[in-house]
């Protein structure tokens, strides 16, 4: 007979404590975010207006989107530095398929999207069928895609006019950006994932602790590999994205943007080492991230001083998190 | 296990053993001495005839016979120590990752083939560190003279006191190195040309009337780009009827990239929701098409024309769209480098003189004169 005893006092407190240090790291973001949105409202007059906010929610999906793809790697334990050479080579090969083969734009697109989930799959192939690191993996596909991209197009620009294509990265739904509203959905789809399905749930397991959850019987290999292979297709996602809103499908798409990708994703309190991190976390850190390029360019900041204040949003932010997180363990003991 | 080891150590010290001897056989060989200018001495006999006074009224002539020695200098031309019937040069290209690089690339190899010319070649990788590893190579594999094409001032100075000591001829692309000689863009007119081009329309077609410019700049690059943005900029803000004012001219990081172009246009378009007349100078082709697709993105396509530097295949695709704001770009023919390095290299080696600098006849294309220039444009069929 199954006696499950119900839980302790002391059991629903860990677990209020837990639910309520992930409200609170969501929380310290939000508050963050808010407070960078009026610091930049008093310095510039431009940054509180319509146009800005459209502005910002048009170019910000390829950083989102990616990112989506990024978390599910980070939760599950792994890495992926070839997101952006992914991006760049979806926007190539459906340039070549459509503009120089002639084929119809939803066929290239589609083979665009395929290429990206290709690449997913030999990076999951590579790290969990023959255990090669995930970083040393993906920082050969990052090199080899790349180079492949160029190889593709002899490092020349394909134009995309295709106004069907261009309508995923320039079109508007009652005013609001096409590329944002498709963003926010993968985002609540993926957060319902994660949250309400066992394959959310034993992610987070395999990443927290790969030995239990092997023995607890979770197929973790499939898992992997599953999350690399939706990696690569978010990436090229991302990629098709932003390639609509160039009208051109270039090799030199999305150079650095794993960095940006991955700082935004720790950022929203995705962890380094695996099984902790969260979609709408992820939202906020791209959104954070975002706002702040944003923000420096219309208070007028050098281009230098940009890259100073990006990496001092991270380091504060997270450090933030860390110690309000190491004060909250302190309290609770 | 332990015969494991000792295989292991037999394989390793013969590795060793082996690159010794490749190095030691690759080691360059001593440069021939410059011979001396000689001075030849001669012996001339000169007769003179010389007029002797004499007391008496009979004038009495004598011919004296004067021998001298007349030192004659002769110069007799130094052997040029270059000269070879075939010559190997190193080309060393700023990137293969960008279409002009690989254009210049390109129409070196076609034209080294054609003067019956060994190449070897290089990617500088756009990295001051890599290009001085290539210089180090292309010494090691005994060039005869080396095209250089890299933007590290600091690197450069290194490079070529390295040639320098091995008696190197070298030709530096675009961005001077101390002692090479300079062949490249004239970059301050190559921009002004833009610029001026960019005033007439808008003086033509916007009544004069210019409330915005967007520079893409490239500060990272250093002063030689800045020349071409420095060039655009006057020549459009000397020619142009009403100039914007000065917080109206927004000079913008475009990290060289189309993506980082669109982000930080579309970011600055916020700050002139009201600006209809705008202009927007750009490093290269890609920032251009980066710039005209954020007004795109934006909706407000007719705010922007745009003007360029390079006129590459991307550049001249979009300038003879229908509706296109693409005025044009100024020219540097990447594709032609090739007609004026190689000769100007062979030059060189066979101890002819050359001009410090030899510069690019620059022309700014657009879709009217597109085919005049570039036959093979498929618009021109």
């Amino acid at each position: 007979m199954n006696t499950t005893s119900p839980p302790t006092p002391s059991d629903l407190r860990a677990r209020l404590q837990a639910k309520g240090l992930r409200l609170t790291t969501g929380l310290s973001l939000l508050i963050a975010f808010v407070a960078m949105c009026i610091v930049f409202s008093i310095l510039s007059p431009y940054f509180l207006t319509i146009d800005n906010f459209v502005n910002i929610a048009r170019t910000m999906p390829i950083v989102g989107i990616v990112a989506i793809g990024e978390t599910l790697v980070l939760i599950g334990g792994g890495v992926d530095l070839s997101v952006g050479s992914v991006a760049a080579l979806s926007g190539v090969v459906t340039g070549l398929l459509s503009e120089k083969a002639g084929m119809p734009i939803g066929v290239a697109a589609s083979v665009g999207l395929l290429s990206g989930a290709l690449v997913g799959l030999v990076n999951g192939i590579l790290v969990t069928r023959l255990h090669i690191n995930a970083l040393i993996t993906t920082l050969a596909t990052f090199s080899i895609v790349r180079g492949l991209a160029f190889v593709l197009t002899n490092a020349q620009m394909n134009q995309l006019t295709d106004p069907r294509f261009l309508w995923l990265g320039r079109g508007e739904i009652v005013g609001i950006p096409v590329p944002f509203i498709l963003m926010i959905l993968l985002y609540v789809v993926f957060h319902l994932v994660l949250r309400h399905t066992p394959f959310g749930r034993d992610l987070y397991a395999i990443g927290g602790n790969p030995v239990a959850s092997r023995l607890a019987g979770i197929p973790a290999q499939k898992y992997l590999l599953a999350v690399f292979v939706l990696c690569g297709l978010m990436a090229a996602l991302g990629g098709l994205v932003q390639s609509s809103q160039l009208a051109a499908g270039t090799p030199q798409l999305a150079t650095g943007l794993e960095f940006t990708v991955i700082a935004a994703v720790v950022l929203g309190g995705t962890s380094l080492a695996g099984g902790k991190g969260t979609m709408m976390g992820t939202l906020i850190g791209v959104f954070i991230l975002r706002t702040l390029d944003n923000g420096l360019i219309l208070v007028g900041l050098s281009s230098y001083w940009q890259q100073v204040a990006r990496g001092a949003m991270l380091i504060l932010a997270v450090g933030f998190d860390v110690l309000r997180a190491k004060l909250a363990a302190r309290k609770a003991r | 296990m332990k015969h494991a080891r000792m295989m292991r150590f037999v394989i390793l010290l013969g590795a060793a053993v082996l690159l010794l001897v490749i190095a030691a056989c690759a080691a360059p060989a001593a440069p021939a001495p410059t011979p001396e200018p000689q001075v030849v001495v001669q012996t001339v006999v000169v007769k003179e005839t010389v007029e002797v006074p004499v007391e008496k009224t009979v004038v009495v002539k004598e011919t004296v016979e004067v021998e001298k020695t007349v030192v004659v200098k002769e110069t007799v031309e130094a052997a040029c120590a270059t000269k070879k019937d075939k010559y190997k040069i190193g080309f060393a290209n700023l990137t293969e990752d960008i279409v002009f690089t690989q254009l210049v690339g390109q129409g070196i190899k076609d034209e080294a083939k054609k003067a019956g010319v060994d190449l070897v070649l290089a990617d500088n990788k756009l990295d001051g560190a890599t290009a001085l590893a290539n210089a180090d190579n292309f010494i090691l594999q005994g060039v005869d003279g080396v095209i250089e094409f890299q933007t590290d001032e600091k690197f450069g100075n290194v490079m070529m006191d390295k040639f320098r000591q091995e008696g190197i001829p070298v030709i530096a692309i675009d961005i001077p190195m101390p002692g090479a000689t300079f062949f490249g863009a004239d970059n301050y007119r190559a921009g002004s040309m833009a610029g001026e081009a960019a005033a007439k329309w808008v003086n033509a077609n916007w009544d004069g009337k210019l409330d915005a410019v967007v520079s893409l700049d490239l500060p990272q690059s250093g002063p030689i780009p800045a020349a071409r943005l420095q060039g655009q900029l006057e020549g459009l803000l000397n020619n142009v009827k009403t100039k914007p004012a000065d917080d109206m001219i927004f000079h913008l990081d475009s990290k060289n990239t189309q993506d980082e172009a669109f982000r930080v246009v579309s970011d600055t378009l916020p700050k002139i929701p009201n600006a209809r007349h705008v202009v927007g100078i750009n490093i290269n082709e890609g920032t251009a098409l980066g710039t005209i697709a954020a007004f795109e993105a934006a909706g407000r396509k007719e705010d922007i024309v745009v003007v360029a530097q390079g006129a590459d295949p991307s550049g001249q695709d979009e300038m003879v769209k229908e509706g296109s704001r693409h005025l044009g770009s100024t020219g540097y023919f990447p594709e032609k480098y090739g007609t004026y390095l190689i000769p100007a290299m062979i030059d060189l080696l066979n101890c002819k003189s050359l001009p410090p600098s030899i510069y690019v006849d620059h022309v700014f294309i657009s879709k009217d004169n597109l085919c005049k220039y570039y036959p093979e444009h498929a618009s021109c069929k």
